[in-house]
């Protein structure tokens, strides 16, 4: 065997030091021969490296395609994904995907979806530009709403659909839904208030600072005028001029000392603008002590409203009632169609504009990729169109949908078209009469459009809880309408309920002893037979205004005022003697001491200019004294 | 432990090749590709063919790659910037980039990935240092020390490896 850097036989060494009589340099042969460019035996166990990875990508390929695939979605869609199945069709350019779970969201006990096969067939020309062109998509046996096995994982890693999630829980906690608050107003002896929660006592206390800080602003500009030290020369002057005269001190000297007078009268005088200077901007620091007092007064209240509520004292306010009874059912529903519009808009974003997005995950940093779009090009992902069938098999909507969707792409600038779905119920007889879901999301221009639509008629709607009470109302069969419009960052959302056979059924979980207002409540609302809610909510999607209106709240709203009405209005006198006193504890002695504030300066300012006229009067006497009345101060 | 020992043997059976610092110079610096950049990429599947069927060291491309490795995890900060500002930040380019990314073939590069294009620009720079770097290394190590270790001991155990019979494949 032959060792590394041995010499073959017959062939001298190629490199080493030189021996003594050799004049060939070190590391070159004596004899070069030229060696050839390519080795084109290296080309052997390339070949074979590439039957290893094609034997491996045969044994593991699908299996690492599918658990790629499932972590993909599972990041995109911000919900597990699961497939039980997948093989590849290379000579099809196609996909068959099987046993396809998508949890749903919003609730890991249930599927999203579950489709039962579902192949994708591809262009392949695309493909060697990394685009995805759906040339036909198969999805056969769909289900939603079915019960998982296990419950679904909660995706807390990065991507985006995660954060949109949370983004859509905290855009839900946003809104101050009202509680139906039904305790007995007799029950409310005594409010609990801590008046550091109060708005208008922390601004009094603060204000109280203030004024400490303008107070002690006042003395230092008192101090730094140094009064008595100007009016101390001037009286050491005239004590140093009294019973002089122009015979005793000359004509220079008479001159020296009305220069002396006229320079100290004129000392007197800056030192009284000064003060006139003080004056104002103590009358401003003032003034605007007292203009803060009033909005401590202002404060009051949002503290009165702060409270109402504390003590849970009922509204009589229609649409407050409305949104107690209805708001959390209504932001629900929104919340869920606006969630997966934010999701369309990030993978489905406006513009040609590079677009950047985390590189993939490898051991090595991930950096950013940076997808280019060029016009006339293929987009990184285009389904032209698929239809599917649909079994619901859970819930009051149960049955067979055909749904059908248009040019769903990554690039909707360069299809140019909107990506169009639609969902229609295939079967009657059941609890749904008739159910439409349709959706335009408008990418192509560069201010996106998303209109959803949900049209139901003849639906057994679902049922839902009356907050703050132990019953369920079950609207029976009625006609649910809801339309979603996201213009840009506008939200315009509508839902209405309409039912004529509304029930009601006592909620097992929540039995309990009512109490007198609740048992009014309830007497009126059971009284009730049909439903008429119409719920919006408009405005900048951030913070969208909801308002809710129905036939019940009415109800209860007129009833309450009825019977309760003089209760409350007595307890609402009562918070507000509470709050008035809690605040004027902490907002009297700094009224006070603003006042107190405003005389001492007004004291001081005054003060000050008397002896300063009196001094200036006294160097008058004193100037006119020597020069016989002949020369006087101006 | 062992692979630090593989690291050694395959350091001295390079420099002790019957390979011309020329050849073993352009396998380092074509393998350092292989450690510079995220290997899982078209580019590096080329430098793997080159490697192979090209008359160079494929041991010191094999050897780069390893001594490089952890060059490449250092360094991916500045290949990230590098790339970010070849992708996004200059903006003359950004024609070049539209086509490359839609253009058949060499969108499969993945050149579109900052790390990617700056850690392959960074090595296409260094190519030519690294190149000359080894090469010099070379001729210095057997002017210098080569015969000596050569006539040691620990050389032979070395060179007597199994190992060694496949590494011949592509001995230049």
């Amino acid at each position: 065997m032959s060792t590394a850097g041995s010499v073959r036989s017959g062939e001298a060494s190629t490199y080493g030091p030189p021996a003594a009589d050799e004049r060939a340099p070190p590391n070159e042969p004596t004899h070069r021969r030229r060696a050839s460019f390519f080795r084109w035996r290296g080309i052997t166990p390339l070949a074979f490296g590439l039957l290893i990875v094609g034997a491996l990508w045969l044994l593991f390929g699908e299996r690492v395609l599918r658990s790629t695939v499932e972590e993909a979605g599972t990041k995109a869609l911000g919900t597990e994904l699961d497939i039980a199945d997948l093989e590849i069709h290379v000579a099809q350019s196609a996909m068959e995907l099987g046993g396809v779970a998508i949890a749903d969201p919003f609730d890991p006990r249930r599927n999203l979806l579950e489709i039962k096969r579902l192949v994708v067939e591809l262009e392949p020309a695309p493909l060697l530009e990394k685009k995805l062109i759906v040339r036909r998509l198969t999805i056969g046996d769909v289900r939603t709403g079915t019960t998982r096995v296990t419950p679904a994982r909660a995706v807390a890693t990065g991507g985006f659909a995660p954060s949109a999630l949370r983004e859509m829980q905290r855009w839900a906690s946003q809104f101050d839904v009202p509680l139906l608050s039904l305790t007995p107003i007799d029950t409310i002896k005594s409010i609990v208030l801590d008046p550091t929660q109060l708005a208008s006592v922390k601004a009094a206390l603060a204000l109280g600072l203030r004024a400490e800080s303008t107070r002690t602003m006042l003395e230092q500009s008192y101090t730094k005028l140094q009064l008595q030290e100007t009016l101390d020369s001037s009286r050491a002057l005239l004590t140093r001029l009294q019973g002089v005269n122009v015979r005793t001190l000359g004509i220079a000297g008479a001159r020296t000392a009305v220069t002396d007078i006229r320079r100290t009268a004129t000392r007197v005088d800056s030192l009284r603008r000064r003060v006139e200077t003080l004056a104002a901007s103590g009358r401003v620091a003032v003034d605007s002590l007292q203009g803060a007092l009033r909005s401590v007064d202002e404060a009051r209240k949002s503290d009165y409203a702060f409270a109402r509520k504390l003590i849970k004292l009922p509204s009589f306010d229609a649409p407050d009632v409305g949104a107690a009874l209805f708001g959390k059912v209504t932001i629900d529903k929104v919340q869920q169609a606006l969630y997966w519009t934010t999701l369309a808009r990030q993978y489905m974003p406006p513009g040609l504009a590079p677009k950047q997005s985390d590189g993939p995950p490898r051991l090595r940093a991930a950096g950013t990729t940076v997808h280019f779009v060029a016009s006339q090009a293929y987009p990184r992902f285009l389904l032209r169109r698929a239809d599917v069938d649909v079994t619901v098999t859970d819930g009051p909507a149960r049955g067979k949908y055909v749904a059908a969707l248009t040019d769903v792409t990554s690039e909707p600038a360069l299809v140019g078209r909107p990506t169009l779905f639609a969902i229609r119920r295939s079967t009657t007889g059941s609890a749904v009469d008739s159910l439409r879901i349709t959706g335009n999301l408008d990418h192509a221009g560069a201010r996106p459009r998303d209109v959803i639509t949900v049209q139901a008629a003849g639906v057994e709607l679902p049922d839902f809880p009356i907050p703050g009470l132990p019953y369920r109302a079950n609207p029976g069969r009625g006609m649910s309408d809801m339309r979603l419009t996201l213009d840009g960052d506008q939200l315009s959302a509508r839902w209405t309920i309409v039912s004529g056979k509304l029930r009601w059924a006592a909620d097992s979980l929540a039995t309990r002893r009512l109490n007198s207002i609740e048992t009014l409540v309830a007497r009126v609302l059971t009284g009730v037979s049909g439903l008429q809610l119409n719920a919006q909510l408009t405005g900048a999607v951030r913070s969208p205004k909801l308002t809710i209106s129905s036939n019940l709240d009415r109800v209860v709203a007129d009833q309450l005022r009825n019977v309760v009405g003089a209760q409350v209005a007595a307890a609402e006198s009562k918070i507000r003697a509470r709050v008035d006193s809690l605040v004027d504890e902490k907002s009297a002695p700094v009224k006070a001491r603003i006042a107190e504030l405003r005389t001492e300066a007004d004291r001081r300012v005054a003060d000050a200019r008397a002896q300063l006229d009196a001094e200036t009067q006294r160097l008058d006497a004193q100037v006119k004294a020597l020069s016989g009345g002949l020369v006087a101060l101006p | 432990m062992l692979a630090l020992l593989k690291l050694l043997q395959s350091l001295v059976k390079t420099l002790h090749s019957e390979g011309t610092p020329t050849q073993i110079g352009l396998g380092v610096a074509l393998g350092a590709a292989l450690g510079m950049t995220p290997i899982v990429n078209a580019h590096n599947l080329l430098v793997l063919v080159l490697l192979a069927v090209l008359n160079v060291s494929f041991g010191a491309g094999m050897l780069a790659w390893a001594v490089f490795v952890p060059v490449g995890f250092m360094l991916d900060p500045l290949f990230h910037r590098v790339g970010h500002w070849l992708l996004i930040d200059a903006t003359s380019l950004r024609p070049l980039w539209t086509t490359w990314d839609n253009t058949p073939v060499l969108a499969l590069t993945n050149f579109n990935n900052t790390v990617v294009l700056g850690s392959v620009v960074i090595w296409l720079l260094l190519f030519v240092p690294i190149y000359l770097a080894s090469r010099f290394a070379v001729v210095r190590y057997r002017a210098t020390l080569g015969e000596r270790v050569r006539q040691s001991h620990f050389y032979r155990v070395l060179s007597a490896s199994q190992a060694y019979n496949v590494y011949r494949w592509f001995r230049p």
